[in-house]
């Protein structure tokens, strides 16, 4: 499959919320979307385009605005196809893949307290990896680690 | 057949003329008590020997016969919680197979703490499992001993600047023995159990 | 006892289970984060922890994304011994999982014919890379160093071996009623469950659904190897054993056409014109160590491997920077064990240790 096949195909149910669909060496091409179209895409993406099993979802902060991606499978086409949509920093959410694929479900709440974005109506949005009650979001660029102590060779950068 | 030139040795006497075995030319070190042993019939063992123990003990007390007994029973029936945190856990596992096997020296890991003498922590501890670590020592009866494997349990290990692990399992519970290794080999870890049980070896209270 | 920690907190009513929620995050250690502070080469340190009965194989993860981030290829004799150490990892994994597997059900003696095994597959790893669990030998463009002469030669030993104990094991299993009455017909989750909940490795296969990575997505010199991928009818306990035997039986089979191709092609093992900034990106000045900044390249790398617990994903992004800006690693422990309420649901409570067995879970992966 061809990230023209691809494009083919979602832009008549997306309409402008399908912003691109690029080659991306490894998959069968890298669709960026806008997030209000988001359920849109997945229930096409599974049903017109037979990419039943979703391995992936992720967020990073690129701290203007979050990226969160998609990975999923098909083994008709046996590939992958990534999926990726931007949103913004001060209003982080979208709508949840797990009505579409139930395995989104554990890497929405993951995804949700490593990079502080909200999955609208997921069945379950709370802690997975951190304690009950943890109000830090650690992936985020403004959570910084310790320093490791002071050894004797310092390193600077130049 | 001729007899031999020369007598080189005593001769040796009669059976009838041994009365006390401490007659016995017997090679003794210097410092080390030596009880005197009498032959004796068996209605009379009994009380000699009641009188013989209890005067020993009212001499040397707790420190002579009771601890080390003790320490003796304590350092080779070690038994540790059967957990695992992380990698040092495969080591630790690996170390109660068939090349390094652990149960000879009388370490067999048990499922409760309440039956447990020893808490081997081998992996990272993190602030989420705190808590329940420091529950699991406290359930421990005591004599107790922590043993400290790998260097996550030491120190952190290669995530000490993580956000949720704790550095090192002395910020939580007082650790006896460490192993440092990443992971330590099973030798290690049976290393420093037999640290442990020469620790417990030097046990005076 | 190898299993990690992690908390499965079950609503029972007698001895029937009426609801699970798994509970992890207990050797949660923050790898993705620290990542962001290491090196490309330096980030191999924290894969071989993320999952440590498999640590090859996310190596092998981590420098596939990494090379396709970075755009640097391996040498063939690189990619021939990615897959052999590969291999050898399912193998010392799945002998890992068999003796935990079958002590949790109450036979002691296999946990030590698995352990002996597995032992001697250490042994492998530990002449060529000197250790025995945490190897640190892949490196962007390549392995960190060769394999010793003689190697083949004990690789070949140790896969005769390996052969017939298998059947031994078989025999201690499959032939043992005890195990057959706990396993059979346990721990279901039929096909359209696994997929939908994005389970994948021998709980897929255990289930009719031939998918393996290997097969459908070749990376590394998998399309030059023969094999066959390991499949069983019956989604139950009993099946995901089987499958697992059949994948060591076919990991030899592999093994054994890699260990010849070494012998015949001797070669480089690392790229030749690598970046100067990826060998030594610290360079010391008198006193002090300093970082040097040259120009990183912009990136973003995925890569899929099958590891010996299903399928494993990496996402790398590279901005320019000497670190990765982000990386992003998919478990399939993780999705897994998500699916517990499928698989558990309705059994009794004894019937945890035989299914979370057959699960193979390795909290490591799962945690990160």
């Amino acid at each position: 499959m061809e990230p023209d096949d691809i494009a083919r195909q979602l832009a008549p149910k997306l309409g402008d919320g399908l912003l691109s669909v690029e080659p991306f060496p490894g998959t069968a091409g890298r669709v960026r979307f806008r997030p209000e179209k988001a359920l849109d895409l997945f229930r096409s993406v599974r049903d017109d385009l037979h990419f039943g099993h979703l391995s992936m979802v992720g967020g990073i902060d690129w701290v203007d605005h979050r990226e969160v991606f998609y990975v999923a499978w098909s083994d008709e086409a046996k590939q992958y196809v990534f999926l990726s949509t931007d949103v913004p920093a001060n209003a982080a959410h979208i709508e949840t893949a797990s009505s579409i694929w139930p395995s989104a479900n554990w890497h929405e709440r993951e995804a949700w307290e490593m990079v502080d974005i909200t999955f609208d109506h997921h069945p379950d949005l709370r802690h997975l990896l951190m304690p009950d009650g943890y109000t830090f979001h650690p992936l985020l660029r403004s959570f910084k680690l310790h320093e490791p102590e002071e050894l004797e060779v310092k390193s600077r950068r130049v | 057949m001729t007899a031999p030139s020369a007598q080189v040795t005593a001769p040796r006497p009669a059976a009838e003329a041994y009365r006390l075995e401490s007659e016995l030319p017997m090679a003794t070190q210097p410092g080390v008590p030596f009880i005197e042993i009498e032959t004796l019939r068996a209605k009379e063992f009994l009380p000699a020997a009641r009188e013989a123990l209890s005067s020993l003990i009212a001499e040397q007390g707790q420190a002579k016969v009771i601890r080390p007994v003790f320490n003796w029973a304590g350092r080779n029936s070690l038994f540790p919680l059967h957990w695992g945190l992380a990698c040092c856990a495969i080591e630790f596992a690996a170390a109660f197979g068939g090349r390094w096997d652990a149960e000879r020296f009388g370490v067999v890991p048990r499922s409760s703490p309440r039956q447990c003498d020893l808490m081997i922590v081998n992996g990272t501890v993190t602030w989420k499992v705190a808590h329940k670590l420091i529950t699991l020592y406290e359930q421990m009866p005591e004599p107790k001993w922590v043993i400290a494997m790998g260097n996550c349990a030491t120190g952190g290990g290669p995530f000490r600047t993580a956000y949720s692990v704790v550095p090192g399992v002395d910020k939580l519970v007082p650790v006896d023995v460490y192993i440092a290794g990443c992971p330590p080999r099973p030798e290690a870890m049976l290393d420093g159990i037999l640290k442990l049980e020469e620790l417990i070896r030097e046990r005076k209270e | 006892m190898t299993h990690g920690l992690w908390n499965l907190r079950v609503k029972i009513d007698g001895e029937m289970i009426l609801d699970v929620d798994p509970e992890m995050g207990y050797l949660h250690r923050g790898i993705e984060k620290i990542s962001e502070d290491r090196h490309y080469n330096e980030v191999i340190t924290l894969m071989d922890r993320c999952c440590y009965v498999a640590g090859f194989s996310w190596e092998h993860l981590y420098i596939l994304s990494a090379e396709e981030a970075l755009g640097i290829r391996p040498p063939e004799r690189a990619e021939y011994l990615r897959v052999l150490c590969d291999e050898f990892q399912r193998i010392g994994s799945h002998l890992m999982w068999y003796a935990a597997f079958v002590q949790d059900i109450g036979l002691m003696s296999p946990f030590l014919y698995g352990m002996r095994d597995r032992d001697l597959v250490l042994d492998l790893f530990q002449s060529f890379t000197g250790a025995r669990m945490t190897y640190e030998y892949m490196r962007v463009g390549g392995v960190r160093n060769d394999v010793p002469s003689g190697f083949t030669d004990q690789c070949r030993k140790v896969l005769n071996w390996l052969t017939d104990r298998f059947v031994e094991y078989d025999q201690l299993c499959l032939g043992s009623t005890i195990f057959r009455e706990r396993c059979d017909g346990l721990g279901l989750l039929k096909a359209q469950d696994c997929v939908a909940h994005g389970v994948t490795g021998p709980m897929l296969r255990s289930a009719g659904v031939r998918r393996d990575l290997r097969k459908d997505r070749p990376y590394s010199a998998y399309d030059r190897v023969d094999f066959d991928v390991a499949v069983a009818d019956g989604a139950d306990v009993t099946a995901r054993y089987l499958v697992r035997m059949e994948e060591m039986r076919q990991s030899i089979r592999i093994l054994n056409q890699v260990v010849d191709w070494l012998d015949r092609h001797p070669g480089p093992v690392l790229a030749d014109r690598l970046p100067r900034w990826l060998g030594a990106p610290y360079a010391p000045i008198g006193n002090e160590g300093y970082l040097l900044k040259r120009n990183y390249p912009k990136g973003v790398g995925f890569s899929a491997v099958e590891e010996p617990h299903g399928e494993a994903q990496a996402y790398t992004v590279n901005d320019g920077g000497e670190h990765p800006y982000r990386v992003k690693f998919r478990s399939p422990v993780f999705a897994n064990i998500s699916a517990a309420r499928q698989y558990l649901i309705g059994y009794h409570v004894a019937d945890i240790p035989p299914i979370m067995g057959s699960v193979d879970v390795c909290v490591g992966e799962v945690d990160r």
